[in-house]
């Protein structure tokens, strides 16, 4: 497998996870939107996504960070 | 409209037609012999006996138990995808449709009324025939319990309905309190002040199960007279 | 035929298994694959004829499945204390461990999430917890904790392993793609390394509290309900205790096999084995502590119906799991590991094993009892399980090794960086560290 498939198999391995984490959130917001619409109990689901969903972006953020930054301090080859 | 019960255990005798007419209204699975001593006999209405005192002065009752359809329902806090859940009339209802098989309302029940499917529900050729079609069959999986015979209330609803009138006390009666030989069971509107029920819920001998657990049963007994 | 580079790596013994497998390695896995396909079978059946064949009923709706699924999760703590709260105290002795211990909680997670899924009635439905949900229900709690803490700890787990990868890489191990696609570019530049290190320590810093949640969040499955046994405010932090202590053991166990089987005796020596097996006994006794707190305010209240699972554990039914539970956990594990004599390696491996186990009667304990005594005249459940829910059981361990033994024929079980780092700059940052604790030189001084 050459440079140029490997690297795109990177950047589409970062960007499923981002969508993977997205579609979380999107899942929370959806659950709290029914909890809302249903009166049941919405302050729980909403204090569960205040938690849940900050985390799993600073997961995907560092992981993000960590693939650019390798990338950038790689060593000049031309 | 708050549907409730009022079990009279003096006039109670223990004969157990609540509990047949129940499984037979509502197409109750009937579970093989082996499964049923192992706790698996599937009873929305049971018939719990409680032994007092020591003998000689021993004292056996029998105290029928249907669904508590508590105010408050633990088991609807519990459940993780709405399968079951407390409607505005009051009952709690189980959709066998949404419900995974998580059991986790029968753990958090805290007067175990809840029953599962854990085999497909058989029928033996001839009972098949008398199965009762306003009732939906459940599939293996579910959990289910007494609904106050709910689907009787819809057919009740439409007949007022479709005879332009409000809904009757006679209306609606479960088939428990239907079959009951002594009228020991009572069901109606506990905030009509016209039905029985409501009448009976302040009798001074009226007593709930589990009172101290705050879940506002909306089935409600009457103390035996010694 | 393949360009495996040819100079001897100073740390050949951890490469080894990578690059040359052994026979017996493939037999084992053959065996296990066998085991793991007819547990496949066994969960095939559940699906076609029902829960029925498990050996659950009512009163006992809850068994084997969901023991398992607590218990497979508490191992995953070894992961968090090892690698996170050792990497966070800067404790040099933690080198050879963490990659071990990270890899245990990224494949038990994976096993214990899928129990509560091997656990419904209706598992075709699955989809009803995405689409209506309620994140009211504990359970769902459960649902985003996990998953919160198997991506935390998988991230976890390869962002430290990325210049190892970029070993392998070099010396042209097969597949090659494999290592040039998860190594990411690194070249092991100075820059690289900072953004690794930056990296490590948000990750170790954020994945604590995770961990944390997760158990406590699992414990609230049984602790929101108002069943006797279950409803009490202590069961957040027992069962963190008691993930954490059944996680230590886990690790240890795991350190004792690789150490035999890879011959890392130059890896995991003695000090390693003392340390964590020191951290054993602390957890054993702080096990024990909140175990007396638990029962002792139960039996003080006397409350009629905490009374009854009380007495059906004590002396009831269930009094042989539970005393087995506080030898295994308490009495054997102190004993073995309070004296340095007892403290070998065979003793340690004896702790870690009974303490596995009584963690396991311990959740056997805490879901059982409560469910077989209901409030209401109910006759007392009694649960037998049956051959579906043991095949499950031995199928749920036999994945994990499998699992284990995947990743260390890809993936050196110890960090081969962090280990060349320690030799390098460890006894020199130690000693610096230390100086600095100790008092400035002269009273008057300007500081010299």
């Amino acid at each position: 497998m050459n440079k140029k498939s490997i690297e795109f198999l990177q950047i589409l391995s970062i960007s499923l996870i981002w969508l993977l984490f997205t579609g979380i959130a999107v899942w929370i917001v959806t659950l709290i939107r029914v909890s809302l619409k249903l009166h049941d109990a919405p302050d729980a689901s909403v204090g569960i996504s205040i938690v849940a969903i900050p985390v799993f972006f600073i997961l995907a953020s560092v992981l993000t960070y960590v693939f650019i930054g390798l990338r950038k301090g790689r060593k000049e080859e031309t | 409209m708050k549907w409730g019960m009022v079990i009279d255990l003096q006039k109670c005798t223990g004969c157990g037609e609540c509990v047949a007419a129940c499984k037979l209204e509502n197409n109750v699975a009937i579970v093989e012999p082996k499964e049923s001593a192992m706790g698996r006999t599937m009873l929305w209405m049971d018939l719990l006996t409680i032994h007092e005192g020591e003998y000689p002065r021993l004292r056996v009752r029998q105290i029928p138990r249907p669904c508590m359809h508590c105010e408050h329902p633990p088991c609807t806090k519990v459940c993780p995808v709405r399968a079951t859940y407390i409607n505005e009339e009051g009952i709690v209802a189980q959709i066998y449709p949404q419900c995974i098989g998580c059991r986790y309302c029968m753990a958090a029940c805290p007067y175990t009324v809840k029953s599962f499917n854990w085999y497909k529900p058989e029928w033996a050729p001839g009972i098949r025939d008398t199965v009762n079609p306003d009732v939906s069959v459940r599939l293996d999986g579910v959990v289910e319990k007494c609904t106050f015979c709910v689907h009787r209330l819809q057919k009740g609803k439409e007949q007022a309905k479709s005879e332009a009138r409000e809904l009757r006390e006679n209306d609606f009666q479960p088939a428990c309190a239907e079959s009951c030989p002594t009228g020991a069971i009572v069901f109606g509107d506990l905030e009509n002040t016209g039905h029985r029920v409501n009448q009976l819920a302040h009798s001074p001998r009226a007593t709930k199960l589990l009172e101290d657990l705050g879940t506002e049963p909306k089935v409600i007994y009457l103390k035996e007279v010694d | 035929m393949d360009k495996v580079s040819a100079t001897p790596h100073q740390d050949a013994p951890l490469l080894r298994p990578i690059e040359s497998p052994s026979r017996n390695y493939y037999i084992i896995m053959g065996i296990l694959l066998a085991i793991v396909l007819y547990t496949g079978y066994v969960y095939l059946r559940q699906v076609l004829f029902g829960l029925g064949v498990t050996g659950m009923a009512q009163p006992v709706t809850w068994g084997f499945y969901i023991i398992n699924f607590v218990f497979f999760i508490g191992i995953s703590h070894a992961g968090t204390l090892i690698s996170a709260i050792l990497r966070l105290s800067k404790a040099e002795w933690r080198r050879p461990i963490t990659r071990m211990a990270e890899v245990i909680t990224a494949i038990v997670l994976a096993i214990g999430g899928l129990h509560p899924i091997i656990d419904l009635g209706r598992p075709d439905r699955m989809s009803h917890l995405f689409f209506n949900g309620r994140l009211q229900s504990p359970l769902l709690w459960d649902v985003t904790s996990i998953t919160a803490y198997f991506t935390a700890s998988t991230i976890y787990l390869y962002i430290p392993m990325i210049p190892d990868i970029a070993i392998l890489r070099d010396r042209g191990v097969r597949p090659r793609w494999l290592y040039e696609f998860l190594s990411w570019g690194w070249q092991g530049t100075e820059r690289q390394h900072k953004v690794l290190d930056r990296a490590m320590n948000i990750l170790m810093v954020v994945v604590i509290p995770i961990a944390v949640s997760v158990h406590t969040i699992i414990s609230y499955i049984f602790a929101m309900t108002v069943q006797p046994g279950w409803h009490s405010t202590i069961f957040g932090p027992y069962f963190v205790v008691g993930a954490i202590f059944s996680g230590i053991a886990a690790i240890l166990v795991l350190m004792i096999v690789f150490r035999k089987v890879f011959r890392l005796e130059g890896y995991l020596k003695h000090i390693h084995f003392n340390y964590l097996s020191i951290l054993l006994l602390i957890m054993s006794l702080l096990w024990f502590y909140f175990t007396f707190s638990e029962y002792l305010t139960g039996y003080y209240g006397h409350e009629p119906n905490e009374m009854r699972v009380f007495w059906y554990k004590f002396s009831g039914d269930f009094a042989p799991y539970f005393w087995a539970m506080i030898i295994c956990n308490f009495f054997l594990p102190v004993l073995i590991l309070c004296n340095r004599k007892t403290r070998t390696i065979p003793g340690i491996l004896i702790a870690s094993i009974s303490v596995i186990i009584g963690m396991w009667l311990e959740r056997l304990i805490i879901v059982v009892p409560s469910l077989a005594n209901p409030r209401l005249p109910y006759p007392t459940g009694i649960y037998i399980p049956t051959h579906t829910e043991w095949m499950l059981f031995i199928g749920g361990v036999s994945v994990f090794v499998l699992g284990y033994m995947t990743f260390a024929r890809f993936f050196p079980v110890i960090s081969i960086w962090e280990i060349e780092e320690g030799r390098k700059e460890g006894a020199k940052t130690v000693a610096e560290r230390v100086s600095s604790y100790m008092p400035d030189s002269g009273s008057t001084s300007a500081g010299e």
